[in-house]
């Protein structure tokens, strides 16, 4: 985990620099050209804060935008459009709400040159925003899931107390002893288990989490390493995450457009290759981990 | 097919509750026990998944992805597997929203019908995103040291990658 994750991290900041680098190197965005512009009506005056139209010269983009001009410099601001040459979209970086601001000087023959502003690290400079809004994201989500999670958790506590789950636990500890050999077979874990799987099977996912984190707390108490994973959590988690699922969420694919109907027995026998796998491994690095 | 969920549910609680009163368990109180929970594990996940979702929002957004596409996607290519794909098997362990971002994007692209759109689905919906469940199922517990569990997941998930394909390809041609 601590490489993937440092990993994750240093590949992608060694391909920002790169990026930018060769972006820089290239001059990609062509950041000192001078653009001629032209009035697009020779007789309309340019005044500080209004609206004036130009003309691309050689070519038949006109530009609309605000023209501000002070003592020093003079600017023209304009908003994104789709007949925009794509060196000058790029400078939105994808952002249509933005302005663009040139810096224009007059020229002889009342042409204007105009310059756009430069980008430099746009790769760095996106890829910190994304950092910043992941981790903003991150915790909404975690906030986000309390509400469920309690709801779930209230339902799990009655379920336990009425003595719902050690009789579902009945049911189906013949399936579940021989992958979860570490778990005693009375204790509640088993049923938070299977409660689990049984809400990953039909699909209902916001219950399935929370059963799921109950499950892993049961786990957590039969764990001699607090801080560290044991093998029944591995082999829960293997089985979480190739989801065992019966009715899997063709709702979502099918809103997509594709059609749902074939793609049940695919995603059955998919699931059901990802699973057998994700138990195969897990059982071979449990028994792996008690040999060293 | 969510017809059958939307039965399922209500009847799951009705029928906890029910057989809560019939044992004559306090439900009431026994909920809110139960629930008080849920707020701290809430609080405890969050800098689980801070750490993975802000290394995954890096990753997406350096380009580093698209490099590694060009990269492999001609090896694999030549075992059969479809270039087109490859970003859908990438994202999936990733991101769940992601994910299915880039399966609407092919849906765009390659028409419904295609056959690597079909892939995708397949992929999308047989596999979970990985990194995200082993962030809040270990954030819940402050299991720091996950051992061989990522391991296994990422296998899981090449796996079900795998079986997608060759599932397709015998069911849908």
């Amino acid at each position: 985990m601590n490489y993937l994750w440092g990993g994750l991290i240093l590949i992608s900041i060694v391909f920002a620099i790169g990026s930018d680098l060769h972006d820089l190197y290239a001059d990609t965005y062509e950041n000192d050209r001078v653009y001629q512009l032209q009035l697009s009506d020779a007789q309309s005056q340019m005044r500080n804060g209004e609206s004036i139209e130009l003309v691309l010269t050689g070519s038949d983009t006109s530009l609309s935008g605000q023209y501000k001009t002070d003592n020093k410099r003079s600017q023209l601001v304009i908003l994104y459009s789709d007949s925009l040459p794509a060196l000058w979209q790029a400078r939105f970086a994808g952002d249509k709400d933005k302005t663009l601001a040139l810096s224009i000087t007059q020229a002889e023959n009342g042409s204007f040159k105009a310059t756009l502003p430069s980008i430099v690290w746009p790769r760095l400079e996106k890829m910190m925003q994304a950092a910043f809004d992941m981790a903003d994201f991150a915790a909404k989500l975690a906030i986000g899931l309390i509400g469920l999670m309690a709801l779930w958790l209230g339902l799990m506590q009655i379920a336990e107390e009425s003595g719902l789950v050690s009789k579902l636990v009945k049911v189906v500890r013949p399936v579940l002893k021989p992958l979860f050999p570490e778990v005693p077979p009375d204790h509640p874990a088993m049923g938070a288990i299977s409660l689990n799987l049984a809400a990953n099977m039909l699909g209902l996912g916001n219950a399935a989490t929370p059963l799921g984190i109950k499950a892993m707390q049961h786990l957590q108490e039969l764990n001699d390493h607090r801080e560290s994973a044991s093998n029944s959590m591995c082999m829960f988690l293997a089985l979480n995450t190739s989801s065992v699922q019966l009715l899997p969420p063709v709702t979502v694919i099918a809103l997509l457009g594709v059609g749902a109907g074939g793609l049940f027995v695919s995603i059955f026998l998919a699931t059901l290759c990802s699973t057998i796998v994700a138990i195969i491994a897990a059982r071979w690095y449990a028994a792996r981990s008690v040999a060293t | 097919m969510n017809h059958i969920g939307i039965v399922i549910l209500p009847l799951l609680v009705a029928s906890i509750v029910a057989w809560g009163m019939w044992q004559r368990v306090a439900v009431y109180e026994v909920f809110v026990e139960g629930a008080k929970e849920g707020f701290e594990i809430g609080v405890r996940i969050i800098p689980y998944l801070v750490a993975i979702l802000f290394a995954i929002g890096m990753f997406r957004a350096s380009g580093a992805m698209d490099f590694i596409f060009g990269f492999i996607g001609p090896v694999l290519e030549w075992f059969g597997f479809p270039r087109e794909l490859l970003p859908m098997a990438i994202t999936r362990p990733l991101t769940g929203s992601g994910s299915l971002g880039v399966l609407a994007d092919m849906v765009n692209t390659y028409g419904e019908d295609a056959l690597v759109v079909k892939m995708a689905a397949t992929l999308f919906g047989s596999t979970e995103t990985t990194l995200y469940v082993l962030a809040v199922y270990f954030g819940a517990v402050s299991v720091r040291r996950t051992r061989y569990a990522i391991q296994v997941g990422l296998m899981a998930d090449a796996a079900g990658a795998i079986a997608a394909v060759i599932f397709c390809n015998l069911l849908f041609t």
